[in-house]
């Protein structure tokens, strides 16, 4: 068992960062171009 | 049209609800000790992958269905479970790596399941690739039919890859014979995720269908209409 627990937060931070700005970018891009039509 | 609205409406709630799973995830969930906090990635790139095979899956379903019945629907499913697929295999092929980096050392690996991933990406573009090449829609149906076929095909391999090869990518710990091995608030935690994240992904899939199917209105009526 280790005797401190890895500090890797950053690495969660950007995946979850990554993440979000994938599917938030997604779905405003959706929402463009079906207003344009 | 309210198919629209609709897709709208649920990519809305979806969008609200991965909010909460990312302060469960965040702030609610345990630590995992050994792998410390990048283990969290899990609980997206997991229901990232879920997400990418579903999408596949039904391309291929779809694709099946048209070569049957020749119905213009399943093709107009296809195309968009497809385009939504691609970005949910780029939300498992980035958070992937971010979580190997600390964990494995590496970012990246050629072993089967890591491959077979990335070769399931590059199948949604190249369906992607080759409906933008087709000009005539019967033609685009059935070559993009066949080519989701195929994808479908490629899934059980992408599965059962982790027992069939030697790699370093974690075995099923959900989705496997035996009951899941994980402790009830990271369980739920997972599960919440897989929820909202196949929200998202009828969410986006209706408003993509909307799409493809005014576009078609539009063109058939004479309107000059791009091919975003």
């Amino acid at each position: 068992m280790p005797e401190t627990v890895p500090a890797n937060a950053g690495y969660m931070v950007a995946a979850y960062t990554a993440a979000a700005l994938i599917l938030v970018g997604y779905a405003v891009l959706l929402y463009r171009r079906t207003r344009k039509l | 049209m309210r198919m629209l609205r609709v897709g709208r409406w649920i990519t809305g709630i979806g969008l609200v609800l991965l909010a909460a799973v990312y302060v469960r995830a965040l702030a609610f969930t345990p630590v995992e000790r050994f792998q410390g906090p990048a283990q969290k990635i899990f609980y997206v790139h997991v229901p990232a992958a879920w997400c990418a095979m579903l999408a596949m899956g039904l391309v291929g379903v779809a694709g099946i269905l048209y070569l049957l019945l020749k119905d213009p629907r399943f093709d107009r499913f296809g195309e968009a479970s497809a385009e939504v697929g691609t970005a949910f295999s780029m939300v498992m092929l980035t958070t992937g790596p971010i979580w190997a980096k600390p964990i494995w050392g590496t970012w990246w690996t050629w072993d089967a399941r890591l491959t077979l991933t990335l070769f399931l990406f590059l199948l949604f573009i190249g369906y992607l690739v080759l409906r933008g090449a087709v000009t005539e829609p019967g033609l685009r149906a059935r070559y993009s039919a066949v080519l989701g076929i195929c994808g479908l095909g490629l899934l059980p391999f992408i599965h059962l890859s982790v027992y069939l090869f030697r790699t370093l990518h974690p075995q099923p710990i959900v989705l496997k014979p035996s009951a899941p091995s994980l402790p009830g608030p990271m369980l739920v935690t997972l599960l919440m995720s897989f929820g909202v994240f196949t929200l998202l992904y009828v969410g986006f899939v209706v408003q993509r269908y909307a799409f493809s199917y005014l576009r078609e209105q539009l063109e058939a009526a004479g309107g000059d209409v791009g091919h975003a």
